[in-house]
């Protein structure tokens, strides 16, 4: 119960009259209301850019998930199969940084990016979060587990690695590349300090950012900031319910492995 | 052949992904250039302002268009910032050199800005006609070691809004001017007597649902009514003695009882005043459209309560500056100068309520002129009854310090502890800085 | 063959050269270049010379009353958050590994606040925690105690701003926790059961000698990530009470973005930084002693 209160009340709210969102919250008609309209999903449209803010999120969400996909798991694959000087320490060096979370060197790169007139800009929501030590490490425990019979074959056919990452590997490995994926959605869907930090403008700023000054814009209307709310999250738990069992097992994949 | 047939698809195919991302960076990035709509030989003047309130919004947005529709050798381009973190994107803008030419800024930033050396004096540019009709106030404001760096084109105005007919009922003395204020004691009775007719008690409403800035702007008069200060006004090099002294601490002690006794609302939906919840709101000229809409003829606005030392009330309000940056200064002064011109000037103040920056302009304002309804403003601007927040470089420490030291108070902890910490922090920042001394 | 090694050899290098670019450039030389900015008096926008101050910046934090508490605030979040998560998490997953009519959809129940931002969770709980006794959370716990409660300013409340934080957090990253675990669960082999059972072990035996020892592992990673998880903490405070009142919620990270943010203090930020980099190492090596231990077990 106490799970769906919460989202319950705030659908509820996005479609009630701003004032009576208060008014009627310690009532029942905070979960049955007498009359409904979809006037705060309007005013949220009129009083901010909502489309600017979904598409910046969806835009650097999905970039940072496509090539972080590529460049993570092709680096994890030469630390699981090949061999090659340092590559030990290389790893050490990558498991160090694994649980190293981005906020604590956020000050330093804040730094730096400012330097390299990076802000306010999609590159830097994106470039400095393609690159993860977590998701290698995801990725290299699953690739050691394969069998390596399955690359022998190729491997005397004479194929390269990267053919053999591509032909065996991806093709075998899917279930780690979808919670790797769902893994670092949910982390950049939410990102907020960082793009606090970095970003200026309305022009590059991704949601939860949008929220969190929406909620401070005055006029405050709550039913127009749980409309907000509403809107922000429909789409990604209509994709959630559908690819429900995906979800879970890819999430689910994560933790057994590790 | 089938094995290998689906291999170049997938590569194909997260190429295609790749290229498609390549393309929408690349459209984006367009974008962004093409927006400024410039003609090809506008100089073009970057300008930055805060959110503030749609009303302000919508001024700003149309006097961009208006100036850059009546010539086109200058094109304006704007960008408005969120408030919350104003005064940190500037920093981080500075650090990487792309400062805009003309800068908004909330006035006691300005000290720490030209510290920093990233504004320009406007001496040369702002002519004298000008200067003689702009509030003493606005001046004084925006000067620093002798130059004239800033200009608003409004001051603010703060007192306590008040619901007539509340005050009435309880049979309360209404005060007519600065002069007459309540006196602290006289205020909690009439905060006492209030809370009998209120089914909550809770009858003021000091806009504690505000951040940041808002408490040292709202609340530090009440040190200066005390006969008190944030800092010592002579060199601005020590807080202690000042900030934590007796008077301050019992003013502090005052305020914190108005908490204890709950007669402060906790104005979650910034409408307790406009709800009827509390008779009395203690906040700014910008809510004066909303709360005459609701309450007309019922709406009275007062002088802040006199603790000891004659009331007092926050002046200085966002005002604009041209940065080192800028490589066309004079393009960029001609903006603020056509945003300074009297009927851009009422417009502005029109939309946000504040008092108008020209003494010109104050005179036809149906809300300042004499026996308009906030005549308590401007009158309390020109008759000497605001403090500038201190004019020194260190003051957004001095703020952050004090708003820190406000929050604690309000939420119950004790008012000396909290205050010798905060002057002990100001002072631990001004030595870590050599004094702030100015550097050539 | 020695070519082909060669080529090997090469394509080796290329595969990682991107992602270890990626983590040298924006993770290992944020690092350093903290650990050198750490020694200075180093100020955004300053027009002061850059000083060497030694370990003066670390000194001062390490005395600041803020930082006290936002390491304490931290400490006790972990403490509370870590345990209670992980169990009810543990207790959802087993009443979900029941297989009852239904479980699919309390799962999907459960796990829905997880798609849900932090942001977006503390603005919901913003409402829900008014001040007014009309208020969500207030209205609960007066019908709760039977009308005993009197209404509370829950983020403004010394004692009482704390445990809302921990509160919604729970409620974001429980249904997260609960979907690993029940997948350790499923994959606890059913002989194991069937064998304990022949055994006469009851169900309370059978909990703690086959399900516990069989998902140690799970839990343990998902003890680790939510107990680093704690000491990230700050969307909720920044957005709900900013530290306050008076200290009582502030975290590590705020008091980092605060420094470097209200008061431009690169120098005395990057000391946190490194600080807190020592911090989070710490934990994880601890951690990664237990999981030791229970291979040597194994």
């Amino acid at each position: 119960m106490i799970f769906i209160v919460p989202i319950i009340f705030m659908i509820i709210g996005s479609l009630k009259p701003d004032d009576l969102v208060l008014a009627e919250m310690g009532t029942v008609r905070a979960f049955i209301p007498d009359s409904i309209s979809l006037e705060n999903y309007g005013d949220v449209y009129r009083r901010v850019a909502f489309g600017r803010f979904m598409l910046n999120s969806l835009f650097i969400t999905g970039t940072i998930c496509a090539l972080g996909l590529c460049v993570n798991s092709i680096a994890a694959y030469s630390f699981a199969r090949l061999s090659w000087a340092g590559r030990n320490i290389m790893l050490l060096a990558v498991l160090a940084m694994m649980v190293l979370p981005i906020e604590s060197i956020a000050v330093p790169l804040f730094f730096l990016v400012t330097k390299w007139g990076w802000r306010d800009t999609y590159l830097v929501q994106i470039i400095p979060f393609i690159a993860n030590a977590f998701s290698i490490y995801l990725f290299y425990t699953y690739f050691i587990s394969m069998p390596r019979e399955l690359e022998d074959a190729s491997r005397i056919d004479g194929a390269g690695p990267f053919r053999i990452f591509l032909q065996i590997i991806v093709p075998n490995a899917k279930p780690v590349f979808a919670s790797v994926a769902i893994l670092t959605f949910l982390t950049q869907w939410g990102a907020y300090i960082w793009p606090l930090m970095v970003t200026s403008g309305e022009d590059v700023r991704p949601l939860p950012l949008a929220i969190a000054s929406f909620y401070t814009l005055p006029p405050l209307k709550w039913g127009d900031i749980m409309a907000f709310g509403v809107m922000m999250i429909a789409p990604i738990l209509l994709v959630f319910l559908i690819f429900q069992q995906w979800f879970v097992r890819g999430v689910a994949s994560a933790g057994v492995k590790g | 052949m089938n094995r290998t047939g689906t291999v170049p698809f997938r590569g194909c195919k997260v190429r295609r992904i790749l290229l498609t991302l390549v393309i929408i960076l690349v459209l984006s990035a367009c974008e962004r250039q093409e927006q400024s709509g410039a003609e090809d030989n506008a100089v073009v003047i970057n300008a930055w302002f805060h959110s503030g309130r749609e009303g302000e919004r919508r001024v700003i947005i149309n006097q961009v268009e208006q100036f850059n529709s009546i010539q086109h050798a200058i094109h304006v381009k704007l960008t408005i910032l969120p408030e919350g973190s104003y005064n940190s994107q500037v920093q981080a803008a500075a650090l990487a050199g792309d400062l805009p030419d003309i800068l908004e800024f909330d006035g006691p930033y300005l000290y720490n800005y030209i510290w920093q050396g990233h504004l320009i004096p406007l001496d040369k540019y702002v002519s004298r006609n000008l200067r003689a009709d702009l509030l003493p106030t606005i001046l004084e404001q925006g000067t620093f070691e002798g130059h004239l760096y800033s200009i608003g084109t409004f001051d603010s105005g703060l007192g306590l809004y008040a619901s007539r007919s509340d005050l009435e009922k309880a049979m309360l003395r209404i005060p007519n001017g600065p002069g007459d204020a309540w006196s602290v004691e006289e205020f909690d009775k009439v905060l006492a007597s209030l809370a009998k007719n209120d089914p909550d008690g809770a009858v003021l409403d000091l806009k504690v649902n505000y951040r940041g800035e808002w408490y040292t702007y709202a609340f530090s008069p009440i040190i200066q009514s005390a006969g008190a200060d944030l800092i010592d006004r002579k060199d601005y090099q020590a807080s202690s003695g000042f900030l934590n002294s007796p008077s301050a601490i019992y003013a502090f002690q005052q305020v914190q009882s108005w908490f204890k006794h709950g007669y402060v609302e906790a104005n979650v939906d910034d409408s307790a005043f406009i709800l009827g919840r509390t008779a009395l709101s203690w906040v700014g000229h910008w809510e004066y459209p909303r709360y005459v809409e609701s309450l007309g003829d019922n709406l009275v606005v007062l002088p802040l309560p006199d603790f000891g030392y004659g009331a007092r009330s926050g002046q200085g309000s966002w005002n604009w500056g041209i940065t080192k940056n800028s490589r066309h200064p004079e393009q960029a002064y001609q903006f603020l100068e056509f945003i300074l011109q009297p009927d851009q000037v009422l417009a502005m103040a029109s939309a946000n309520g504040a008092v108008p920056a020209r003494r010109s302009v104050v005179i036809r304002s149906p809300l300042y002129k004499a026996g308009g309804p906030l005549e308590l403003f401007s009158n309390q601007l020109l008759s000497g009854f605001t403090v500038p927040r201190p004019r020194t470089p260190g003051y957004p420490v001095i703020s952050s310090v004090f708003q820190k030291a406000f929050d604690n108070i309000r939420n119950g902890s004790d008012v000396k502890d909290s205050l010798d910490k905060a002057a002990l922090e100001i002072d631990q920042d001004i030595k870590d800085n050599n004094g702030y001394l100015m550097i050539d | 063959m020695n070519t082909g090694r060669q080529h090997e050899r090469l394509a080796a290098w290329f595969m990682v050269i991107p992602a270890l670019a990626g983590l040298a450039v924006f993770v290992a030389l944020p690092l350093f270049v903290a650990l050198g900015f750490s020694f200075t008096n180093m100020r955004m926008g300053s027009p002061l010379p850059l000083v060497f101050k030694g370990l003066e910046q670390y000194g001062r934090i390490l005395a600041d009353e803020a930082f006290q508490r936002a390491f304490i605030n931290n400490t006790i979040f972990a403490l509370v958050v870590v345990p209670l998560q992980t169990s009810l998490a543990l207790f959802l997953a087993l009443l979900l590994n029941q297989k009852l009519k239904g479980s699919a959809f309390f799962r999907t129940l459960f796990f829905m606040p997880v798609v849900f931002p932090m942001s977006l969770v503390s603005v919901v709980w913003a409402l829900i925690y008014i001040p007014d006794p009309a208020g969500l959370m207030n209205t609960f716990l007066y019908g709760l105690s039977f009308g005993s409660w009197q209404a509370r300013d829950f983020l403004h409340d010394p004692l009482l701003a704390l445990p809302a934080i921990i509160l919604l957090s729970i409620w974001q990253g429980c249904g997260f926790q609960m979907v690993i675990i029940l997948a350790g669960l499923q994959a606890v082999p059913e002989q194991l059961y069937e064998a304990a059972s022949i055994d006469g072990a009851g169900r309370g035996q059978q909990f703690l000698n086959v399900t516990l020892p069989q998902i140690r592992n799970t839990l343990i990673f998902v003890a680790l990530i939510t107990t680093v998880l704690s000491f990230r903490l700050f969307d909720q405070v920044q957005i709900l009470t900013r530290g306050g009142p008076g200290n009582a919620t502030t975290t590590v990270m705020y008091e980092m973005v605060q420094t470097v943010f209200e008061r431009q203090q690169i120098g005395r930020a990057s000391a946190i930084t490194v600080v807190f980099f020592l911090i989070v190492l710490l934990i994880t090596l601890a951690q990664n002693r237990l999981v030791k231990q229970k291979r040597e077990i194994k």
